[in-house]
């Protein structure tokens, strides 16, 4: 496996919404990253809809049924449909190959009677419990996860993705106390070393089929930190230590291009920025239009760079403007579609950067990911390529060093919670062993005693 | 300057973005000299050095001031119910008010929690606690730190919280309700399609002519709507309501009905789900 240790982007100008150095192209004549953004629509199944493999795929024909009516019915050229799996339908993985087999014939009448230009994207649940035995590696679960994703590759998904929970066990005891060398070795040294053994295997199942290896999100760590963050009033996590695992995660979330996912990358990766600057590949990204899913403190800028514009999920039921696949579509499709018209016209540049400059001194977490400062976090990364430890410990250092500079330069303000933490947190960093065996070896003897769910051998250590 | 720089020197940044959280900040005061945690630390020593270690989360401290109020003879369970307890409390209290945060409140349990275990060695039994509690998360659900934080959070307003883990099968949870009759069961999961796990639940207690005061349903995806389509059931919506939950239900003997028309008013703040 190849690591990065070079930027493929030479200049943080170059990032930009539509465009990505290595588009991607998928049956029903779509490209992502090519010049153009794709709006995405993702809706959850309802409740009740898991009784049975019939209820849910009449469920998931429904959603892909109202997409496509929808995405006609205003004119979008192009659109991404995703089902991102429940428990039943990766447990089941028939009933996920019969999900997939339905809302392609969806797709694919709507592409022959219309041209619009779809997708199908399948993203199969990551059911594993890793303190149950064997762990993360070989048990029921994991080759369900392995089944599913093949099903749904046979069945017609124009790509795979996954939000793999490795590393998660330490990285939720250390965010919940702020402990940053536990977070740094959930996200960094376990996440990455789950996410090769996850990926390697997704890649090779794609290799079978028309189907292409999209990407995974660090969504178990970095967005629980997110998540617990939470709004300015919130007195859960500090909002800097959210954005240092945050910047950790984009060296986690690598591991999946290194091992051949080429995109667009998942679309609740936050890190996505800073993994397209490394790797040139296109990413899927959320934020004012996943409002119906959660909060988050970037809603526009996040947007600066994406390739795929998403809603992240909703409940599948009725609004005023109709159900939600519709509702929700719509309102990607129409922020894609002020995109591309920036786009066609010139002035793309002025609009990623009014995106940018809305959030980027709202809150550390967002001014970490504005397109400047992503490329920078993507350097230091690049500068410990080889070493998936040194390189999520760079980028949390250069994530603090950016913040400190807007504090320093009177554009930022943090609270003393943040300032506390980002303090500590730093210290912590750069006292660290420079040697990756020496901290795993350290943390091993730490967190085995202090996390019972922590099961060194899901992770071959 | 780059179009970027052009552009921001022309903003003025409170014009699309204010950190409300920076202006309302107080003074920064050492934790104990808050008021209303002098109220409730203890003043005579030990006591008071074993609630400072747990304030400050340092469990190092506390574990020492334990062992070294075990070697001078003080009972165990004082020093839980003068000492450990008293600077949780205090712990509590600050998180409440917006001063602490979860990671102080995290360590501090874990301070207050080995102190108890100490003594609960000497002792030769589990201390005595308000009560017990069971927790769960849904099966097919492997999504747990919320339950991690209401069982943290019960545990350090001294309740026996049961942790059952996660990705549960229900017949386990009826088992656990079975064997500890618990005052509170919560139940958390994040996906719409887990949390359908919850009316089994009740469906199975009710077939065995089992009952709970009351069952707190929470966590990602779970919607108050569907919580209260089923009997017995709370939607719950910040892990620390937790134990004031619990504690109307073993002091105002609240149910879950009343736990449900009441809710705000229990856990003492404006919450948006219940207005």
């Amino acid at each position: 496996m190849k690591r990065f240790t070079r930027m493929i982007y030479k200049n943080p100008d170059e990032l930009i919404f539509g465009h990505a150095k290595f588009p991607v192209s998928e049956r029903w004549d779509i490209q992502f990253g090519a010049g153009y953004v794709v709006p995405e629509v993702k809706v959850a199944p309802q409740e009740g809809s898991e009784v049975s493999k019939e209820k849910m795929v009449a469920e998931c024909r429904n959603i892909a049924q109202s997409a496509c009516q929808r995405a006609v019915s205003i004119g979008l050229p192009s659109f991404m449909l995703e089902q991102e799996h429940v428990f039943q339908q990766t447990n089941n993985p028939e009933w996920g190959g019969e999900c997939t087999r339905i809302q392609a014939e969806i797709l694919e009448r709507y592409y022959d009677e219309y041209g619009i230009s779809v997708a199908l994207r399948q993203t199969p649940a990551d059911i594993r419990v890793e303190e149950r035995a064997p762990g993360l590696r070989g048990s029921d679960y994991d080759n369900k996860i392995e089944e599913s994703m093949e099903a749904c590759a046979a069945n017609g998904a124009s790509d795979l993705c996954i939000e793999t929970m490795g590393g998660k066990s330490a990285s939720d005891y250390g965010i919940s106390r702020g402990d940053i060398k536990a977070v740094l070795f959930g996200i960094g040294v376990l996440g990455s070393i789950d996410m090769e053994y996850m990926w390697k295997r997704i890649v090779k199942i794609c290799q079978k089929y028309d189907c292409r290896p999209g990407g995974d999100t660090d969504c178990a760590q970095a967005n629980t930190a997110m998540f617990m963050a939470g709004g300015l009033l919130d007195k859960d996590i500090a909002h800097t230590t959210a954005a240092l695992a945050r910047a950790m995660s984009a060296g986690r979330s690598l591991v999946a291009v290194e091992c051949g996912a080429i995109g667009p990358l998942k679309d609740c990766g936050y890190e996505n920025p800073i993994v397209k600057a490394i790797s040139g590949v296109p990413i899927a990204t959320e934020g004012k239009n996943a409002v119906c899913a959660h909060s988050d403190l970037m809603g526009n800028l996040i947007a600066a760079t994406t390739d795929v514009w998403s809603n992240e999920s909703v409940y599948h039921r009725q609004e005023m403007g109709g159900t939600t696949p519709e509702v929700w579509l719509q309102a990607t499709g129409y922020e894609a579609a002020l995109m591309n018209t920036a786009i066609e016209t010139g002035t793309s540049e002025t609009l990623r950067d009014i995106y940018t400059l809305t959030d980027k001194y709202r809150d550390p977490q967002g001014l970490i990911l504005a397109y400047d400062n992503a490329y920078r976090i993507g350097e230091a990364i690049v500068n410990y390529g080889n070493d998936p430890y040194l390189r999520a410990r760079a980028a949390a250092l250069e994530a603090g060093k950016i913040i400190n500079e807007a504090v320093d330069a009177g554009k930022l303000y943090l609270t003393r919670f943040e300032r506390d933490s980002l303090d500590n947190a730093l210290k912590i960093l750069e006292e660290l062993p420079l040697d990756a065996d020496q901290f795993t070896d350290e943390c091993l003897r730490t967190y085995t005693r202090k996390v019972p769910e922590f099961d060194p051998k899901s992770y071959e250590l | 300057m780059s179009n970027i720089e052009e552009l921001e020197s022309k903003l003025d940044q409170n014009f699309v973005a204010i950190r409300y959280n920076v202006e309302i900040e107080g003074p920064a005061i050492r934790p104990e000299n808050d008021l209303d945690v002098r109220n409730i630390l203890p003043t005579e020593e030990p006591y008071k050095s074993i609630a400072l270690a747990v304030l400050y989360g340092d469990m190092e401290a506390s574990l020492s001031n334990v062992n070294d109020g075990l070697e001078a003879g003080l009972s165990p369970v004082d020093i839980i119910n003068n000492g450990l307890m008293k600077g949780m409390d205090a712990v509590s209290l600050l998180y409440t008010k917006g001063f602490y945060f979860l990671p102080d409140l995290m360590l501090s349990g874990d301070s207050m929690m080995e102190g108890v275990r100490v003594c609960e060695k000497i002792l030769g039994h589990k201390s005595e606690t308000k009560g017990t509690t069971v927790s769960f998360v849904a099966e097919g659900d492997p999504h747990d730190i919320g339950k991690n934080l209401v069982v943290m959070f019960l545990r350090a307003n001294g309740y026996d919280a049961v942790d059952l883990g996660r990705d549960v099968p229900t017949t386990e949870v009826i088992d656990a309700v079975e064997k500890y009759k618990p005052l509170l069961l919560t139940g958390t999961a994040l996906m719409t399609t887990t949390m359908t796990v919850f009316p089994k639940v009740v469906e199975e207690l009710q077939k065995k002519g089992l009952e709970v005061p009351a069952f707190g349903c929470g966590g990602g995806s779970v919607r108050k709507d569907f919580v209260e389509s089923f009997p017995m059931s709370v939607y719950g919506v910040e892990a620390y309501h937790a134990p004031k939950l619990a504690d109307s239900i073993l002091k105002d003997k609240k149910t879950w009905k009343d736990l449900r028309k009441e809710y705000s008013k229990i856990v003492g703040e404006f919450v948006s789900e219940y207005a």
